[in-house]
């Protein structure tokens, strides 16, 4: 035998080694395969002639399947690193599937494949020999058990998972003192505690609080017995988070069993519910207070058959209609307002469509009172669809009515109002400015407002104001209030208003949401404030320039205001006069009664006139007439006197010149008119003496006439005296009574007309000044006889009165006019109208009368009926006996 | 006519007083004798009269300082005088000075007369 091995040996070892090899050309990108070997051809179910001379990817192309492997594109890579490196290049474990001979299919395979170059002499790679292993089998092992493995894992990882996440609290307790085997942080959470603080303790140790209370005898029992426990809803307390609480669990107890079936501890399953606990006692406790609500927010409730038309209701239902217990539906149908029966029609008739009552109606009780009552329903169907029943409840909206209403009237108040009102929202538009507010800004209507940011309705310089104070003050304090300066929209107009303005808060919230604002234009007022400063000005220099002193008192009667004109009189200080230091200036004999007056009419806030001396700057003495009347504020609060001093030095040098002129002229005509007298009665003598009667009664009238001069002389005098202060008295103690009785008798005799009727009772001795007090009795019965020509009869009546003794001329004269009463007492006052030439006189005697029975300390007064007659009475005082 | 011999003085600075009340007296029977100047009355001689009428204001001399000047001395004081004046309120002065009596012109003839008649009839 010939041990040489034969050349073409070599390719009987390529052609039937059991390793699959390809030669491949180097002619990227074709890489055309050169020779195949037998292996190869089986392993990829190809056939020679399928290959030589084919490009290698023409005949193995990419599975379209297999978008992963990117197979070609390593095959390329490695053909090209062994072509480069000219060493083996190996790919391992990489797929490569394979066409199914016969159909489109792929058959997947896995291989470890080497390419190596093969060199010529020169080192140029000749051809590759890439040679595959076919590791599909083993590499699809291998993926198994890979994935066995990860399953494995998962299935740990999530049971681990679920153990430690199950919302649950899971833990295993092992031995008699229960010691933590293993604990889920849910039951952590349940305990309060942390892992490690369980874990390896006894529980009973961490969780004291539990301890005695019945667990450690059910656990017990479950691992003794192996008989599972279940608990539910049971309340611990638990010390938690640094309190003490009542935590509820459910729980299940199970015996924790070895794999020899001993049981060596307890597997605690524990759900807290807590939450759900105190949710249903809340619920039961809001169900109750909803019982108890409905009952007391009036609630009544009402089930209506709509079959029978039969309506079932609750006490309170009957008492929203005003009856004290449920009746039959009639009664309540019959109490609806007619305006709204056919509302309650409609919304049944709604009802049965849309499966809902609901309506307001007026109602009016037995006793005609009106109420609004809601209805609210649901109807109830049979299983067919057809409406069996409603149910509902009726309250009594009487007062959410009247609220609803009040809200109307409250928008239309603010609506209507004459201030602006503003609604201003965070993104600085208005978003309601009211009718006042729109007209003042110049707005056009409403949804003007919507458009018009607020800085439009400032100019620049105005709206910086806006936003560095009034924003900030609002959202920092909540309010504001103060001027500021608006723009109108139309003319331009820069003008003030005070703004009262606040923040509006969310009420849930709390956040702000808009700002509110209340707006005056302040143009009327600064125009009238400007009015009032220069009537002020004005009202100032007239008080200044007044020729008289005015004052103001406050309501003590202390001075709180005297004009320039007091000060320059005076030469005082202001302020020296305020308060009583006006007093000071009067002279000393005027200045208590003064004082005293004023306070008196002060206290009875009576008008006040008094007239006094004051000391002016040069030390001359001035007569002052003081003038006052109490006023009165706008709340009708007496507030003071306000009053003028007029000066009346002139004027009472005239009248003291009057007076002194009437008086020496008085007194001078005293002496011719005595002369005359004289004469008059020499002649009348001497003629009666001659036998001439005739011209001695011509005489004799002269002479009365001169009686009439020489009182009207009288009368004048004592009326200066009266008003100078020089009347005299000369007052002694006398019988009333005879004085009177003289003095009616004398009268009588030189009066033949009237009949003097005298009805003296009894009076007494009254002190006085005889003939003055005679004087004012002449003058009452000459007037009697003056003013009742008609009449024939004169009363005369004496009387006592408590204890003042009473003098009273009852005559059937004229009368007096009521109006006239109180005006025949002053000086100058005559009977006025076409009566007035009747009755000649100066109007003094009257005035002098009750000057004297004043001075005397007594009373004079009139009453009379026009037409009718007067009677003139005056009382004196009465003196004691003793 | 039973009173010739009786002599009244009247003392006014009024001519018209004294012409009237001289006429009057006279015609009555008195021998009247006047002065208007009061202060005559200070240097009345040895020729007295029974009665003076005595004005109260006289110019020069008030009537109540005559008044009081006669009464105090000796030869005049036992004079009755009645002092005149218009004004009533002189009347208490007047007494005080130790006239007699007094009366307020305008006065009655009749009144004068009696005042008169009273003191020297």
């Amino acid at each position: 035998m010939d041990l040489k091995f034969p050349s073409h040996g070599y390719k009987d070892v390529f052609y039937n080694s059991i390793a699959p090899m390809l030669i491949v050309g180097t002619d990227a990108p074709h890489y055309t395969m050169l020779d195949v070997n037998n292996a190869y051809l089986f392993a990829t179910h190809t056939r020679r002639e399928d290959i030589i001379g084919q490009p290698v990817f023409g005949v193995f192309p990419a599975n379209p399947g297999d978008m992963v492997s990117k197979n070609i594109e390593r095959v390329i890579f490695s053909f090209e690193q062994a072509i480069k490196t000219k060493v083996t290049h190996t790919m391992y474990n990489y797929r490569y599937d394979i066409p199914i001979p016969g159909s489109n299919e792929f058959e997947e395979r896995y291989w470890t494949t080497s390419n190596t170059p093969v060199l010529n002499e020169s080192s140029e790679v000749l051809y590759l020999i890439h040679s595959p292993s076919n590791v599909t089998e083993l590499y699809k092992a291998q993926e198994r058990e890979q994935a066995a493995i990860d399953l494995t894992k998962k299935q740990q990882q999530q049971l681990q998972s679920i153990f430690m996440q199950a919302p649950v609290g899971i833990g295993i307790f092992k031995g008699p003192d229960y010691i933590a085997d293993l604990i889920n942080p849910p039951l952590c959470k349940l305990y309060g505690k942390t892992e490690a603080a369980l874990l390896g303790k006894k529980i009973f140790d961490v969780l004291p609080d539990a301890k005695g209370r019945g667990f450690e005898v059910l656990l017990d029992n479950v691992r003794l017995t192996g008989i599972p426990y279940r608990g539910e809803e049971l309340g611990i307390p638990m010390l938690r988070n640094g309190k003490l609480e009542t935590v509820y669990v459910n729980f299940v107890y199970e015996p924790f069993r070895e794999s020899d079936e001993t049981i060596t501890g307890v597997i605690v399953v524990a759900t807290e519910v807590t939450e759900l606990v105190n949710a249903k006692n809340k619920i039961e406790e809001v169900e109750l207070r909803n019982r108890i609500a409905v009952n007391a927010v009036g609630l009544g409730t009402f089930d209506l058959d709509l079959l029978t038309n039969e309506a079932f209701t609750s006490t309170q239902f009957a008492r929203i209609f005003g009856f004290a217990e449920a009746l039959p539906r009639n009664n309540y149908l019959e109490l609806f307002h007619p305006d709204d029966e056919p509302i309650r029609r409609q919304a049944l008739k709604d009802a049965l469509v849309t499966g809902r009552l609901f309506y307001e109606c007026r109602i009016i009780h037995k006793d005609s009172s009106m109420h609004w009552v809601r209805a609210e329903g649901k109807v109830i169907y049979d299983d067919d669809g057809k409406p069996l029943s409603i149910s509902g409840i009726a309250l009594d909206i009487t007062k959410e009515k009247k609220s609803a209403d009040e809200q109307r009237k409250l928008i239309s108040l603010v609506e209507n109002s004459v201030d602006l009102m503003s609604i201003l929202k965070m993104d600085g538009y208005n978003s309601y400015i009211n009718e006042a507010g729109r007209k003042l800004l110049g707005f056009k209507d409403e949804t003007e407002v919507l458009h018009r940011p607020v800085s439009e309705l400032h100019s620049p310089e105005h709206l910086l104001q806006v936003q560095q104070e009034v924003i900030p003050s609002v959202m920092n304090t909540g309010r504001w209030s103060g001027v500021m300066i608006v723009r109108h929209l139309q003319t331009g107009e820069n003008f003030p208003v005070y703004n009262n303005c606040f923040r509006i808060d969310d009420p849930v919230t709390g956040a702000p949401i808009s700002i509110g604002a209340v707006m005056r234009d302040m143009r009327p007022e600064l125009a009238a404030k400007a009015a009032l400063a220069d009537s002020e000005q004005m009202l100032r220099n007239i008080t200044t320039a007044s020729p008289a002193a005015l004052w103001m008192s406050d309501e003590n009667g202390h001075i709180t205001y005297v004009n320039q004109t007091w000060v320059n009189w005076t030469g005082t200080l202001y302020e020296a006069n305020l308060g009583s230091g006006w007093l000071q200036k009067i002279v000393d004999e005027d200045r208590i009664r003064v004082a005293d007056k004023f306070m008196n009419d002060v206290l009875e806030k009576r008008n006040y006139e008094v007239e006094f001396r004051i000391t002016h700057a040069d030390g001359k003495i001035h007569w002052c007439l003081a003038n006052g009347q109490p006023h009165y504020d706008n709340d009708g609060k007496f507030a003071g006197y306000i009053g003028s001093c007029m000066d009346i030095t002139e004027q009472k040098m005239l009248q003291q010149q009057k007076d002194d002129f009437i008086g020496i002229a008085s007194h001078e005509l005293k002496t011719p008119v005595t002369t005359i007298k004289g004469y008059a009665q020499i002649l009348e003598k001497m003629l009666q003496h001659h036998g001439l009667a005739r011209e001695a009664s011509m005489v004799s009238r002269m002479d009365s006439q001169l009686k009439s001069l020489t009182s009207l002389i009288a009368d004048l005098l004592d009326v200066t005296k009266i008003n100078s202060g020089r009347l005299q008295f000369n007052d002694r103690e006398f019988e009333f009574n005879p004085m009177v009785n003289d003095l009616v008798e004398d009268l009588q005799r030189i009066t033949d007309k009237h009949t003097f009727i005298l009805h003296m009772n009894k009076t007494g001795i009254v002190f006085g000044d005889r003939e003055r007090i005679g004087q004012v009795i002449t003058n009452l019965i000459t007037n009697a006889v003056k003013y009742s020509p008609g009449a024939e009869h004169i009363v005369i009546t004496t009387a006592i009165e408590n204890n003042e003794v009473t003098l009273c001329v009852e005559d059937y004269g004229i009368g007096i006019p009521r109006d006239k009463l109180d005006k025949v007492f002053e000086q100058f006052y005559r009977v006025s109208g076409d009566l007035q030439y009747t009755f000649p006189g100066l109007g003094l005697g009257l005035y002098i009368s009750s000057e004297i029975i004043k001075r005397e300390g007594g009373r004079i007064w009139v009453n009379s009926v026009e037409g009718k007659g007067s009677t003139f009475c005056f009382a004196l005082p009465l003196v004691n006996e003793n | 006519m039973m009173h010739r011999s009786k002599r009244v003085m009247i003392a006014d600075d009024d001519p018209g007083i004294l012409d009237c009340l001289s006429i009057m007296l006279e015609y009555d029977g008195y021998e009247v004798s006047s002065t208007l100047n009061g202060a005559n009355l200070l240097r009345l001689g040895d020729d007295l009269p029974d009665l003076l009428l005595l004005d109260t204001w006289m110019s020069g001399v008030d009537g109540r300082d005559v008044c009081a000047y006669l009464k105090g001395n000796e030869p005049t004081k036992k004079i009755p005088i009645i002092m005149i004046s218009a004004s009533k309120d002189v009347e208490a002065s007047a007494l005080q000075a130790g006239a007699d009596a007094f009366l307020e012109k305008p006065f009655e003839m009749d009144d004068l007369l009696s005042k008169v008649e009273q003191y020297i009839g």
